[in-house]
């Protein structure tokens, strides 16, 4: 046992004690706190908590090797993750929030009064949000085992302990707070590193400002080495594949159930505007400082690690090689390791950067327990939006609505734990690379939500049939894509996997709207309901005339 | 309860949604325009960097979050002029109450 292991350990240990206490401490008493923690969170700390179940371990862990690796063509990622919260403050938010349903699904079955869309709406829930759960905890899998040196499936194991424990007997209220405190130690983990190696590189405690001279230097290493630069645009993948997956974690971000169950735990219409603000300023501090992270990690590797003789290799070195995610052979036989020689996968840049600039095992450890906590808070905001579409929209809108509502918390609980265990059976073997497997969510999400959404609250003469084929099409062309194109080798304009949402979501808005159109309308009181959401909160729509509520809401 | 004028409601909704599709086009010019326009922005250098790669790693998203504090404000703005302001249900001392 070495010291970084220690300081790792207990870094790790301190900060999920800090989680855990903070949710037994606020362990929610009743249902409906259970699920959006009262409603009672102020703006500004529930834009962290938005923050904190935003950042999983693909922006924390995979973000700023996967921008390291595609160059210009790893942008698509930050862009895409920040520009959907515009869609989703703007367009769904404040509507879905006034027609006031716990859940996404409960939403769509009540918006076109039909329960085989609020099953297929429940369905699609727990698929995104499972698929985006294996993704988080693969990514917990790699950190713990690479820090305890195990084997990462033994590293997945010990995840899905700690999330079972703290999202089973949290809920949401503690999850509100533990986020608040998850995301000040993520993003404090994140910036320290960039910070001092911008410091280290070229004397500026600004990253942001720094950076901009280190991607140019990189542009002219590459022109040294006959390869095309980092910056060039479109180099790995056509711009047809970058506007699709854009456009796909756009629309996708609109349509994550666990973000939107956000916008309920805040009081007024107000205070969900602010919070989705600051929410984006929060997330944005990470995503301004990925490539960044990207930039300097790709310098050290070309100036200090490139070029030097292959028999006297930096101690981490070996470590990491032994992981099998990092390859360094000296193939060209001349003695010295060359640039072209190291082979590093994505994953490893964020937990591998601090060991290579050599930053301290202070750092190295605090980067560890950041990493874990964007995995595991994202997986607790995913299992509690899998948990609610089963217990309250399946459950006991379906199976079993005299249920009572000890019974439904029973169930609640049962089904978080019973979803975290297979959602670590599959992780044991991910399917691909984290940022690949959340893309997929995405992907889903903005082929089957996304459309559903958007037409429910604003097309009033959009109805059952028509969402229910637009899901069922957006669904299916979604996966189909995803399959074809991973496995099949089928490609539209170069769009690969990640990019399959923009073909879901096409298809799913085409299908619900000609559907919609060559059925009955909505009825006249689903067309009221729908005519309603054009008003704040306050005022309400009845029979064309528009009253006031003057009572405190 | 008291009725409003559906005319007034409607300008509200009128405002916001101008506000929206305002914000929604900007929104769009810096994420996609800027993508299908990257080759020739890359011929600039903005702050070290080349105007590409600046606005996909920093521009665009410093717009985003500019554009949803400008949206905070100025709902708040439209608001107060409809004059629909919303009240926090504060629980009265001693009583217990759930919103």
């Amino acid at each position: 046992m070495d010291s970084q292991f220690l300081v790792s350990l207990t870094l790790i240990v301190a900060s999920f004690g800090l989680y855990i206490g903070i949710a037994v401490y606020n362990r929610a008493r009743q249902t409906s706190e259970f699920f959006v923690a009262g409603r009672g969170v102020p703006a500004i700390y529930n834009g962290m908590a938005i923050g904190a179940d935003w950042m999983s371990a693909a922006s924390f862990i995979g973000l700023a090797g996967t921008v390291m690796v595609l160059g210009y063509d790893g942008l698509a990622y930050i862009m895409g993750w920040t520009g959907g919260y515009l869609l989703l403050t703007f367009l769904l938010a404040p509507q879905l929030r006034k027609y006031g349903r716990y859940t996404v699904p409960e939403f769509i079955g009540d918006r076109f009064q039909s329960k085989t869309a609020l099953v297929i709406a429940a369905i699609a829930t727990i698929l995104i949000s499972f698929t985006y759960s294996i993704g988080q905890l693969a990514g917990s899998g790699v950190v713990i085992g690479r820090l305890f040196e195990v084997d990462a499936k033994i590293g997945v194991m010990i995840g899905v302990v700690i999330i079972a424990i703290y999202a089973t007997f949290g809920g949401m209220k503690g999850i509100t707070w533990t986020q608040v405190a998850q995301y000040v130690i993520l993003i404090l983990a994140y910036l320290i590193p960039v910070i001092f190696m911008s410091l280290q590189i070229t004397n500026n405690p600004i990253p942001w400002l720094s950076y901009g001279n280190v991607v140019s230097e990189l542009g002219a290493l590459d022109r040294e080495l006959g390869i095309s630069e980092y910056f060039a645009p479109f180099d790995t993948a056509s711009k047809w594949q970058f506007m699709a997956l854009m456009f796909s974690l756009m629309a996708g971000t609109a349509g994550l159930p666990h973000v939107i169950v956000r916008f309920y735990t805040v009081s007024t219409m107000k205070a969900a505007r602010w919070s989705g603000a600051w929410a984006l300023l929060f997330i944005g501090l990470l995503y301004l400082s990925a490539p960044a992270y990207a930039a300097f990690s790709r310098f050290i590797l070309m100036k200090q690690v490139a070029g030097s003789p292959i028999d006297s290799l930096p101690a981490w070195t070996e470590k990491w090689v032994n992981t099998g995610l990092l390859k360094m052979a000296d193939t060209s036989g001349d003695g010295i390791l060359q640039w072209k020689e190291i082979a590093i996968s994505n994953d490893i840049v964020v937990m591998a950067t601090p060991e290579i600039a050599n930053l301290g095992i202070f750092v190295i450890g605090l980067v560890a327990a950041g990493a874990m906590a964007a995995a595991l808070s994202t997986a607790g905001g995913l299992l509690i939006a899998i948990s609610s579409s089963f217990s309250h929209d399946i459950y006991y809108r379906i199976i079993n609505p005299s249920a009572t509502e000890r019974k439904r918390m029973s169930v609640a609980r049962w089904s978080i734990l019973i979803a975290t265990v297979v959602a670590g059976i599959v992780a044991l073997n991910p399917p691909g690379v984290i940022t690949q497997i959340v893309a997929w969510a995405f992907a889903l999400a903005s082929g089957t939500f996304f459309p559903a959404l958007i037409l429910g609250v604003w097309w009033k003469r959009a109805n059952a049939p028509g969402v229910i084929a637009g899901m069922i099409v957006g669904l299916l062309v979604t996966l189909t894509y995803i399959f074809l194109a991973k496995f099949g080798g089928f490609t539209i304009l170069g769009i690969i996997d990640t990019g399959a949402g923009v073909f879901g979501a096409g298809s799913a808005f085409l299908t619900n709207v000609i559907v919609s159109l060559s059925t009955k309308p909505p009825s006249q009181k689903l067309q009221d309901e729908v005519m309603d959401l054009r008003y704040p909160e306050q005022l309400s729509y009845k029979d064309g005339e528009v009253w006031k509520d003057d009572k405190v809401i | 309860m008291k009725k409003i004028d559906k005319k007034i409601a409607d300008a509200y909704f009128h405002a916001r949604v101008r506000l929206i599709a305002v914000l929604l086009v900007i929104w769009f010019i810096v994420s996609f325009g800027m993508v299908l326009f990257a080759e020739t922005l890359a011929q600039y250098t903005f702050n070290g960097f080349p105007l590409h790669y600046f606005m996909g790693a920093q521009g665009s998203i410093i717009v985003f979050i500019l554009l949803l504090f400008v949206n905070a404000y100025i709902s708040d703005r439209i608001d107060e002029k409809y004059n629909l302001v919303e009240r926090k249900s504060k629980p009265a001392k001693g009583q217990s109450f759930q919103s």
